[in-house]
């Protein structure tokens, strides 16, 4: 890198998935019937209901247990878990809201430079691993923070974890 | 054994000792006649002075193989043999195989996936002695789904610790075309398409070369580049008898598969031959095209080096007097080298600036996503409102409306039957 390029980066979140309990039983035939923008996975045993404002799709399960994901903060995304809870609620189930907790948080980031990857691979030996007949990207991790990064060639660069 | 006596057959005095089964006799190791036997049965304080190690823990039990494993081991040593792999090979599948077995995420996974993890320990073993042996061959010795192999091999790779070396193109390259069939005279190959193997090989290789340092191969799928490759190098070696033939075509006369990438591989590197040909001198008067191109690969591939640093390098100072102030920040680059701050501007400015230049003039060297963005780029713009976010604001019942149906809906429905 050259003493003169200093660069900000921006690191922009795009997807952050949480997860949260209603401590009650859900029947997913009444949300399906009474909520509007639902999908009922009847095979699955789910149903999907989407909000508009914060842009996030829930995975409601009968347990009781919902995945929150699109949100693009951690704080948007608790908004949603609670906007979506408040919409059980008013279908009539007995929701309490409990065990929040934000499960994986997807980033992006755009280096201003290639990347050749057989050769960072060679040099990042135990942490980067290339299969190009898989996938593109190298899948680097990092053990110590438990994220994963999947670089590309073009210098884009995924962070998940 | 004297005192013993002699045998009364024979009369020698050679007599052992010797068990048949549990019965102890006395048997003359001449003539073979059964002198005197001991007692079949014995008392119980006999029977505790004899009492060995129960079966069940004798090593005798560990040692014995399952029959799950021994059917993997069995496959494993079948597609080694396939393959034609050394013993050495051999043995370190199997050893990897056991290892892998008796790990708790693969004892109790599917059949499938068991013959799956197998053919994981043949490839990963290839792969450390730098064999070049592809996915997709052993995917289809298996009749296995490339994704299912995948995760299976990705998951051995991480329980085991296994570290996998990169793949050698120039190995797969020689691997890829001992599989052609145009070496040879045969009766539906014509004649003038037979080529010799050695000069193919040579070309092939320095045309992946130049793929690989021009970004063709990182980030890509392998053999439909050294499928593309190794056509253009058997097109070069005699151009008037073949330019006429297609990809297509080439790759049945070969016997090989043609992978649906190649004619984009194949698109990309004349792209980046006619731009070197651009830059050799006695090439300049001629108009030449993607399929004259072909006829000057020799020469193009001699001189790579030069013309390459000549079509693809900017030179710092011609790109900046010609270029406008918005362009300036992207000048001087050269093959590799990091671009000028501004990369954010870059982003927009990319796709417009491929077009821009001049269809004679030196374009940046970078990989072809680069010069022809799909994607819009998304740029950071958090508006304040959602960075005031906190996540605790107050719902209002009003916004809670909008995701439920009214009761004329909901009775709608009903009647409907949705479901």
């Amino acid at each position: 890198m050259d003493a003169d390029s200093d660069v900000a980066l921006d690191i922009l979140i795009t997807n952050v998935v949480c997860v949260f309990r209603t401590r009650c039983h859900l029947n997913l035939r009444k949300i399906a019937l009474e909520g509007a923008n639902v999908i009922y996975k009847r095979d699955v045993g789910k149903v999907l209901m989407k909000l508009r404002k914060p842009r996030i799709t829930a995975t409601i399960w009968s347990s009781g247990k919902v995945i929150c994901t699109g949100a693009t903060s951690e704080e948007e995304a608790k908004f949603g878990a609670r906007r979506l809870a408040r919409s059980l609620q008013k279908l009539g189930f007995q929701v309490i809201f409990t065990d929040f907790k934000v499960v994986n948080v997807l980033a992006v980031c755009n280096m201003p430079f290639e990347i050749r990857l057989p050769e960072f691979t060679k040099k990042n030996r135990p942490h980067a691993s290339y299969e190009p007949e898989l996938h593109p990207a190298v899948c680097y991790r990092i053990k110590t923070l438990r994220a994963t990064l999947q670089i590309f060639s073009t210098g884009s660069i995924t962070v998940t974890g | 054994m004297a005192e013993r006596g002699r045998c009364p057959e024979c009369g020698s005095a050679a007599l052992v000792e010797d068990a048949h089964y549990a019965q102890q006799q006395l048997v003359c190791a001449a003539c073979g006649c059964v002198l005197a036997e001991g007692l079949l049965t014995t008392t119980y304080t006999d029977e505790e002075h004899l009492r060995e190690v129960a079966y069940s823990q004798s090593t005798g039990q560990k040692e014995q193989l399952s029959r799950c494993l021994q059917r993997g081991i069995r496959r494993v040593q079948d597609l080694c043999k396939v393959l034609q792999l050394p013993t050495v090979f051999e043995e370190t599948a199997v050893s990897y195989f056991q290892r892998a077995l008796q790990h708790p995420s693969f004892h109790l996974v599917s059949l499938e996936k068991k013959e799956l993890l197998g053919g994981c320990c043949v490839f990963v073993t290839c792969r450390q002695h730098n064999w070049p042996l592809t996915m997709g061959t052993i995917c289809s010795l298996l009749y296995a789904k490339q994704e299912l192999f995948a995760s299976v091999y990705l998951s051995l790779q991480k329980e085991l610790g296994l570290s996998v070396p990169a793949l050698s193109l120039g190995d797969l390259v020689k691997t890829h075309l001992n599989s052609f069939r145009l070496f040879q005279h045969a009766a539906d190959v014509p004649a003038p398409f037979v080529e010799d193997k050695e000069k193919m090989v040579a070309r092939t290789m320095q045309i992946v070369e130049l793929a690989s340092e021009t970004w063709l191969v990182t980030g890509r799928h392998p053999i439909p580049i050294v499928t593309a490759a190794a056509f253009l190098s058997w097109q070069s070696l005699q151009p008037p008898a073949r330019l006429t033939c297609t990809l297509a075509r080439f790759c049945k006369l070969a016997g090989v598969d043609l992978p649906p990438p190649a004619h984009l591989r194949l698109k990309e590197l004349l792209e980046i031959l006619l731009r070197m040909a651009s830059q050799l001198a006695w090439l300049r008067v001629f108009k030449v095209d993607k399929k004259t191109v072909v006829k000057h690969i020799g020469d193009l591939l001699q001189h790579r080096i030069f013309l390459l640093k000549n079509a693809f390098c900017l030179e710092d100072g011609e790109e900046q007097r010609a270029a406008a102030p918005g362009e300036g920040s992207l000048g001087g680059r050269c093959p590799g080298s990091a671009r000028a701050a501004g990369g954010a501007a870059q982003e927009d400015g990319c796709p417009s600036e491929g077009k821009r230049q001049r269809e004679g003039g030196p374009r940046p060297l970078l990989p072809p996503c680069l010069i022809n963005p799909r994607k819009r780029l998304r740029t950071a713009a958090p508006s304040a409102a959602d960075s005031a976010v906190t996540g605790d604001e107050p719902i209002s019942d009003s916004e809670i409306e909008q995701y439920l149906r009214g009761p004329e809906e909901i009775r709608a429905f009903r009647k409907a039957k949705a479901w």
